[in-house]
């Protein structure tokens, strides 16, 4: 039974969300246990692997175009070449060893996604600024940035179905079940929200644990008196050269989703790959 | 192992902390039976002496540690119901509570936190070196809760409440106090590096500083004591009859009061004046 991270990245104009995604995958090799660290990447344009320095720490790559950077992820589960899979957002860092998690889904799951995420001082998240439509429209507050399933799953199937049912028509189904907040997109978020309602299959896949643990850094949910537009105006974000990362006065734990896709630049790419040479 | 209170006590003009020392002590020794040692200077012992408190003082403290006064410019705005006025704080030498302390286990407490129930007894057995007040509640509500009440800055760590601390004589306790110390000693540095106004020393944020460090710099669920019951200084001790409390608690826009009555509750009372208003009342409940 094979196990490994999918990660799905396209053409966009202002984001190289190839190069984010080998940051990820850097981290996933420097940190997760042998057996744990595999990452598979689909791509619309393998040609652009040739310009990363260590593609190797891509175990599967996958070309295909068939649809866009988000859309494309509501495809995983047809897409991943691992029995057992997690789905992430790559706009992320590992910090730890979590093949524990992995574990745990691997023997008690078939298809489970986050719904919890903390700010980057270990607080749960309660506020909604971003997140509207699953309070107004009652959904489950899923995050599918962390989606794992098995891929001889029926539930699986059913449920990812019918979330690109919804990505494809978003009008007809926010108008029939997200009326009383209508979303300017629906994202691959309130796709799986939705299909998890419609389905009644949220308590077999979002049930309360204590993991994943990941840090969310969209700025207005960090519990700050104030309102911020972007959350390196307030705290720094350090990656020393062990990989250790901090924000703020914080030492990171967690999966953090930076959010800022600018906080991976070449030095801590450097970082990570010097780490990862070193292992 | 040995067990006990220590409270420090260094008088102002404007405040008599000597008085409230000896019913923070009385109390205390009275609800959690065990001894009282006080952190004292030579001056506040001869205002005891003046003020007739000193025979009372001398059967309360199991012993008067005489230290030199701690020198310090830290003035405060401190309320007193309605009234506001600037005092001086003298209160920096907490950190030296590991060396004078007389006790293995030490539970050390300011002299305006008043001790109804034997609550803490709980902890002196718990297996860790250093427990911290983990928050202040509010008697009337969470809404009159500041900010920095909750944290030490706006982006900054959880701000821990050192009105009630409890500690072992352990290596590990003692690089605690030592980096209380040194965030003291270094109080603006670690104001720019955390991200705290320096203007003023607070106790309360070196031990949170320090804790947080040693911690490694994460919020561990450990090293806690439950929260501080609070009644703010805007508040008002009413009255004191037998074992009950009565403050005038100022809603959170201060345009009124409503009573609020406290019994068998450790209770920590900012308005520092309207304790002494009650020490007689309160030094009977000794």
């Amino acid at each position: 039974m094979s196990f490994g991270y999918l990660l799905v990245v396209s053409e966009h104009e202002s984001v190289d969300y190839l190069k984010l995604a080998y940051g990820l995958s850097l981290s996933i090799k420097n940190t997760q246990r042998e057996g744990y660290d595999k990452v598979a990447l689909v791509i619309d344009n393998k040609e652009k692997l040739l310009g990363l320095t260590s593609s190797w720490v891509f175990d599967h790559v996958i070309e295909w175009n068939q649809e866009t950077f988000w859309d494309g992820r509501s495809w995983m589960d047809q897409l991943t070449p691992f029995d057992n899979t997690v789905c992430l957002d790559v706009d992320m860092l590992f910090t730890e060893d979590y093949s524990h998690w992995a574990e745990y889904f691997i023997e008690n799951s078939e298809l489970y996604i986050a719904n919890k995420t903390y700010t980057y001082r270990g607080e749960v998240i309660t506020g909604d600024y971003y997140r509207r439509t699953f309070t107004k429209n009652n959904l489950p507050n899923l995050y599918s940035l962390y989606t794992f399933f098995k891929k001889d799953s029926k539930l699986a199937e059913e449920f990812f179905e019918l979330g690109r049912q919804i990505i494809k028509n978003p009008i007809e189904f926010s108008n029939l079940f997200l009326s009383e907040h209508k979303p300017k997109v629906v994202g691959t978020d309130e796709a799986f929200a939705l299909a998890a309602k419609l389905l009644d299959i949220t308590d077999v896949i979002a049930y309360p644990l204590e993991f994943p643990r990941i840090v969310h850094m969209k700025p207005m949910v960090q519990n700050w008196p104030w309102p911020a537009d972007t959350w390196s105006d307030h705290v720094g974000f350090y990656l020393n050269r062990y990989g250790k990362l901090k924000i703020g006065n914080y030492q990171q734990n967690g999966i953090v989703h930076y959010v800022e896709k600018n906080k991976i630049d070449d030095e801590m790419i450097n970082i990570l790959e010097e780490i990862a040479w070193k292992k | 192992m040995t067990t006990g209170i220590l409270v420090y006590a260094h008088n102002s003009r404007s405040l008599d902390y000597a008085l409230m020392s000896l019913i923070a002590a009385g109390l205390a020794k009275k609800n959690l039976n065990v001894p009282v040692s006080l952190v004292t200077d030579p001056s506040t012992v001869e205002w005891m002496r003046e003020s007739n408190i000193l025979e009372k003082a001398t059967s309360v403290f199991e012993n008067l540690i005489i230290v030199e006064r701690p020198i310090t410019d830290n003035q405060r705005k401190l309320c007193d119901g309605k009234n506001e006025s600037m005092v001086p704080f003298v209160n920096s030498n907490r950190a030296s509570a590991y060396d004078l302390t007389p006790y293995n286990r030490t539970l050390l407490i300011d002299s305006d936190y008043f001790i109804f129930s034997n609550r803490l007894s709980e902890y002196w057995n718990i297996d860790d070196d250093v427990l911290i007040g983990q928050s202040i509640n509010d008697i009337y509500s969470g809404d009159r809760l500041g900010y920095n009440d909750r944290y030490i800055s706006e982006v900054g760590i959880n701000l821990y409440w050192a009105t009630t601390v409890m500690f072992s004589k352990t290596p590990r306790a003692k690089t605690f106090f030592d980096t209380v110390n040194f965030v003291k000693e270094n109080y603006k540095h670690y104001a720019d590096i955390f991200r705290f106004d320096n203007r003023q020393y607070r106790n309360d944020i070196a031990f949170s500083v320090a804790k947080h460090i040693l911690d490694g710099f994460i919020n561990l669920d450990s090293g806690r004591l439950p929260p501080v019951l609070t009644t703010l200084d805007k508040d008002i001790l009413a009255s004191v009859e037998d074992n009950k409390l009565t403050f005038l608690i100022s809603t959170p826009l201060g345009e009124k009061y409503i009573p609020a009555s406290i019994t068998d509750t450790d209770i920590h009372i900012m308005n520092k004046q309207s304790i002494i208003r009650h020490g007689s009342q309160l030094l009977e409940m000794i």
